[in-house]
C-alpha cells in the first residue's frame, strides 16, 4: 500500500476546525500520526502550539475523536509511562500510547522524564515536533533554536544578533538511551515519514520508541505559509535536518543528498534568519557538516 | 488477630502498602522515606508482590507516574520527604485536582535552608492548600492501620482525593515498634478492589482528560473538591468505625482526646509527638493541673467543629507545632485552632508552641512549660505570645 | 441529560470544532485538466481539506485556511489560490 493510500483511506481522529496557524507543520504531523494509529490509541499533547490549538478539547467538548489527556509541560513521557503500564497489566497493550510534543516539553523542561522513560525502555510512541521554539507562547528560544535564529527572547540587537548557542541535537541524545527505536523524519518527505510512524508504533509495543519530527513554523520563523514543505524539504536537503533512523540493526541514513544545498540557499526567504552575516552563516554550515559526518560514521558501522 | 511484627515505621508503610494490593508503585529515595521503596523494591522482586514497580528518576516522575496509572484505573502508592515532595509539587496538586484517588506515606522532614534531613513538619504543612487528604500518625501501629484505611477513604465514590499519610521523620521512620499486621486475607475482606471509573482513560470511551477550562466551570470542580472535603469527615468516622469493627482498633477519627474530660488546659499535638504529650499530660496532672491532650488526625479536611467540640468549656490550650507560619510568627495549626473557635479571643487563653523543627527534640518538660503557662493564665481570655521550644 | 457532577475536569460532550474556514483570503481552486491525482495535495494538507473520490482528489472548503501549500506544492501548477470573494 503506498503512502498516499494509506493516508487517503485513514480516517482523521482529529478535530477538523484547530486554531493552528496557516501552513502550521505541527497540525500536519498531529494529524498524520493520528491518522496512521487509528482509534485505539491515547494520546498525551502537553502544553504547547497543538494543545494551544484546541486539541485537547474546551469546556465539556474534546479536540480529539480518540482520548486525550493534556500532561504538564514536563511530564508527558512520566505519564504515559503510568498508563501504558497499566494498559499492559489489564491485558491491553495493543491499546497505542502516544505522546506528542514541542521542543520545549521534549528537549527543555521535559527532557529528564522523557529521558528516564526512554532509559528504562516504556513502551510509548513520543513524537516531538520540532518547530525549534516556544511559539505557543510568542515564539521564544528553546534548545534546539538553530544559532543565529532571531526569538522573541533572542532578537537582532544593536550588539547581540540572535541566538549565540548552536542548536542541541536531541534525536541523537535520545537514541543513545538504549532505547527500541528512534528517527528523525520530515512532513516534506511524506513516505519516510509515514513508514516511520509505523515503524515506531510496531517498536512501542516492544518497547520506547522516538521520533523527532521538523515542523515547519510560518509564524515564528517568519516566512509567508505556502512555503512550508519547501522550508521543510531544504532544510533536509541541507542536511540542516538529515534523515536517519536507529532500530535493532543500528543506524540508518534514510536520505542520502547527493548534492546538498547550502545553509546560504536554506535560508533564504526566512525571516528569522535575515539578519545574519556571511560568519555567522558559515558556522551554522560548520554545524551542519559536523553534524552530518557524524550521522554518516554512524551509518556507515552499521553497513559493516 | 494479624501476625505481630517488629518494624519501623517506613517498613510498616510499606508492608501496609503491600496488602492493599497496589497495581503500581512509583518512588524515588529521599531521606528518611528511602527505606518505603528499598522494602517495597524487595517485596516486588520477591514475588511476594504483584505490582509494577517504576524506578523513576524524580519524585516529579514519581507523582507523574502515579498519575498517569491512576488515570488507567490503577491503585496505586508512593512515598516521599520535604525536598522531593517539594519537587514534586506540580503533578502532587494535579493529583488531586484530578480527582485521582491514592495513598502517599509522607515521612515528614524539615525543608532547607539551613540543610537539614531531619524531622519536622514543615513539608506537609506547606502543601496543605493542594487539595489531598492529610492526616498524621504517631505510632507506627497508626502508619499501618491509616494506610489501610486511607485506600477505603480515597477511594469513597463520594471522595475521590488523594490521601497523605504522614508520620515524623526518624521519630517514627527509622524507629521499631511492635505492631499487630494484619493478615492479607483479613485486608482483602475490609478493602474491595479499586472501581472508580470517573476519570479512566480508555479508547473504547474516548474523552479528553481535563480539556481547557474557563473560570466559570473551573469554580464547579473547585466547589465539588471542597464538598468533596467536607464529606470526608463523615467518611473518616464511618471507616474508622469500620476498621475498629473488623480490627479492633479504633482511633476516634479526626481527632482523639486523652484525659479532655475534665480539663481546663489542654495540648494539642500533631503526629509523633503525642507518645510525649500524653507523658506530660499525666506528669501535669500528678502536679495537681487539670491537663488534657487534643489529637489533631487530620488536619485536612480540617476538624473544625470536633474541635470546638472537644475544646468547649475549656479554659486554655496551645497548639504545639512541628513547623512554622512565616509572616504569622506562631504554627500554622494554631492559627487554624484558633480560626475554627471563632470567638477564641474572647473565651480562652491560648498561644501557639513551636517546636521540633529540624529534628530538634520535643521534650515532656517543654511541654510542662506550655501546660503551666496555661494553668497560670487560664483565667485570662486571650490570645498569649508564641512559644517556642527553643533548645540551647 | 444527567446532571453533570464536576468531579474531574473531563470533555466528553462532542467535538470541540472552529470555524476555520472564516480565516480564508485566498481560495484553493483545482484545475481537474491539469491535476494527474498523484494526492500530494492531500498528503500536504495539514488541515486534512483534501477528500479522496474514488481515485480522484477534491478540495474541500468547510475548513480549508487557505495556507497555498497545496498550489506550492502541486507539480503540475493545477491548483491556483484566487482571492476570496472576487477578483482584485
Amino acid at each position: 500500500m503506498s503512502y498516499i493510500d494509506i493516508l487517503k483511506e485513514a480516517e482523521d481522529q482529529v478535530t477538523p476546525g484547530m486554531s493552528a496557524c496557516q501552513g502550521c507543520g505541527g497540525e500536519l504531523i498531529l494529524r498524520t500520526v493520528l491518522k496512521i494509529a487509528g482509534k485505539n490509541t491515547i494520546v498525551g499533547i502537553p502544553p504547547g502550539c497543538m494543545a494551544g490549538a484546541g486539541v485537547v478539547g474546551w469546556n465539556y467538548a474534546n479536540g480529539l475523536k480518540i482520548p486525550v489527556h493534556i500532561p504538564l509541560l514536563d511530564n508527558t513521557a512520566s505519564f504515559l509511562t503510568g498508563l501504558s503500564q497499566m494498559y499492559e497489566r489489564k491485558g491491553r497493550g495493543e491499546v497505542n500510547m502516544i505522546g506528542i510534543a514541542g521542543d520545549g516539553a521534549t528537549a527543555d523542561c521535559g527532557f529528564q522524564s522523557l529521558s528516564a522513560a526512554a532509559e528504562r525502555n516504556e513502551k510509548m510512541l513520543y513524537v516531538c515536533y520540532d518547530n525549534e521554539g516556544y511559539m505557543n507562547t510568542g515564539y521564544q528560544r528553546s534548545s534546539t533554536t538553530t544559532k543565529g535564529s532571531r526569538t522573541s527572547t533572542t532578537p537582532i540587537g544593536a550588539v547581540i544578533n540572535g541566538k549565540q548557542q548552536q542548536q542541541k541535537y536531541l534525536p541523537l541524545i535520545m537514541s543513545m538511551h538504549g532505547l527500541t527505536y528512534c528517527a528523525t523524519a520530515s512532513p516534506s518527505h511524506m513516505a519516510d515519514f509515514v513508514k516511520k510512524v509505523e515503524k515506531g508504533l510496531a517498536a512501542s509495543k516492544k518497547g520506547f520508541a522516538y521520533l523527532h519530527v521538523f515542523s515547519p513554523c510560518p509564524t515564528g520563523w517568519a516566512y509567508s505559509p505556502e512555503k512550508a514543505i519547501e522550508v521543510a524539504r531544504n532544510a533536509v536537503r541541507s542536511n540542516m535536518f538529515p534523515l536517519w533512523e536507529m532500530d535493532e540493526d543500528g543506524y540508518h541514513m534514510n536520505v542520502r543528498n547527493k548534492t546538498p544545498i547550502s545553509v546560504k540557499e536554506f535560508i533564504q526567504g526566512i525571516g528569522k534568519f535575515k539578519n545574519l552575516t556571511e560568519e555567522d552563516i558559515n558556522s551554522i554550515q560548520q554545524i551542519a557538516d559536523q553534524r552530518f559526518h557524524i550521522l554518516m560514521r554512524l551509518a556507515e558501522q552499521g553497513m559493516e | 488477630m494479624g501476625k505481630i511484627k517488629v518494624l519501623t515505621g517506613n517498613y510498616s508503610a510499606a508492608e501496609a502498602a503491600a496488602l492493599c494490593h497496589p497495581d503500581l508503585i512509583a518512588a524515588y529515595p529521599i531521606t528518611p522515606q528511602s527505606s518505603v521503596v528499598e522494602y517495597l523494591a524487595g517485596l516486588v522482586h520477591d514475588g511476594v508482590i504483584d505490582a509494577n514497580l517504576v524506578q523513576v528518576e524524580s519524585e516529579h516522575s514519581a507523582m507523574s507516574v502515579v498519575q498517569g496509572a491512576a488515570a488507567g484505573g490503577g491503585r496505586v502508592f508512593t512515598a516521599t520527604s520535604a525536598q522531593g515532595l517539594a519537587l514534586m509539587y506540580e503533578p502532587y496538586f494535579r493529583m488531586s485536582t484530578l480527582r485521582f484517588p491514592m495513598v502517599m506515606a509522607l515521612a515528614t522532614r524539615e525543608m532547607t535552608s539551613p540543610e537539614t534531613v531531619w524531622s519536622g513538619q514543615q513539608d506537609a504543612m506547606s502543601v496543605r492548600e493542594a487539595g489531598w487528604i492529610q492526616m498524621f500518625c504517631d505510632s507506627n501501629q497508626e502508619i499501618v492501620d491509616m494506610i489501610i484505611q486511607s485506600y477505603m477513604l480515597a477511594e469513597h465514590p463520594e471522595v475521590l482525593l488523594p490521601v497523605n499519610v504522614c508520620y515524623d521523620g526518624f521519630y517514627s521512620s527509622h524507629l521499631t515498634e511492635g505492631v499487630d499486621l494484619p493478615l492479607q486475607e483479613e485486608v482483602d475482606r475490609f478493602l474491595p478492589p479499586p472501581s472508580f471509573h470517573h476519570a479512566v482513560l480508555d479508547p473504547d470511551h474516548p474523552f479528553a482528560l481535563d480539556p481547557l477550562t474557563p473560570g466559570p466551570i473551573l469554580m464547579k470542580y473547585r466547589k465539588s473538591h471542597l464538598d468533596a472535603m467536607e464529606k470526608a469527615l463523615e467518611v473518616i468516622d464511618e471507616v474508622d468505625k469500620k476498621f475498629g469493627d473488623t480490627f479492633g482498633r479504633y482511633y476516634g477519627g479526626a481527632v482523639s482526646q486523652y484525659r479532655t474530660e475534665d480539663a481546663d488546659v489542654v495540648i494539642v499535638t500533631i503526629g509523633g509527638m503525642t507518645g510525649t504529650g500524653m507523658d506530660a499530660v499525666d506528669q501535669a496532672r500528678e502536679e495537681g493541673i487539670k491537663a488534657g491532650l487534643l489529637k489533631l488526625r487530620f488536619t485536612r479536611p480540617f476538624p473544625a467543629e470536633k474541635i470546638r467540640d472537644a475544646l468547649k468549656d475549656k479554659k486554655a490550650f496551645a497548639v504545639i507545632d512541628r513547623s512554622v507560619s512565616f509572616g504569622w510568627s506562631q504554627g500554622p495549626m494554631h492559627m487554624e485552632v484558633k480560626a475554627a473557635l471563632a470567638d477564641a479571643d474572647s473565651r480562652y487563653c491560648h498561644f501557639s508552641a513551636i517546636g521540633g523543627l529540624g529534628g530538634a527534640d520535643i521534650s515532656i518538660e517543654m511541654m510542662m512549660e506550655t501546660i503551666r503557662n496555661l494553668d497560670a493564665h487560664k483565667n485570662e481570655p486571650g490570645e498569649r505570645e508564641t512559644q517556642w521550644y527553643m533548645v540551647d | 441529560m444527567e446532571k453533570r457532577l464536576h468531579i474531574t475536569p473531563i470533555g466528553d460532550e462532542g467535538m470541540y470544532i472552529l470555524d476555520t474556514a472564516s480565516w480564508r483570503v485566498y481560495r484553493p481552486v483545482m484545475d481537474k485538466e491539469k491535476c494527474i491525482d498523484c494526492g500530494m495535495c492531500l498528503a500536504f494538507c495539514p488541515v486534512n481539506a483534501v477528500a479522496a473520490v474514488g481515485k480522484k482528489f477534491e478540495i474541500t472548503y468547510d475548513y480549508c485556511k487557505g495556507c497555498g501549500i497545496c498550489a506550492n506544492e502541486c507539480k503540475k501548477g493545477a491548483i491556483a489560490m484566487v482571492l476570496e470573494g472576487g477578483s482584485r
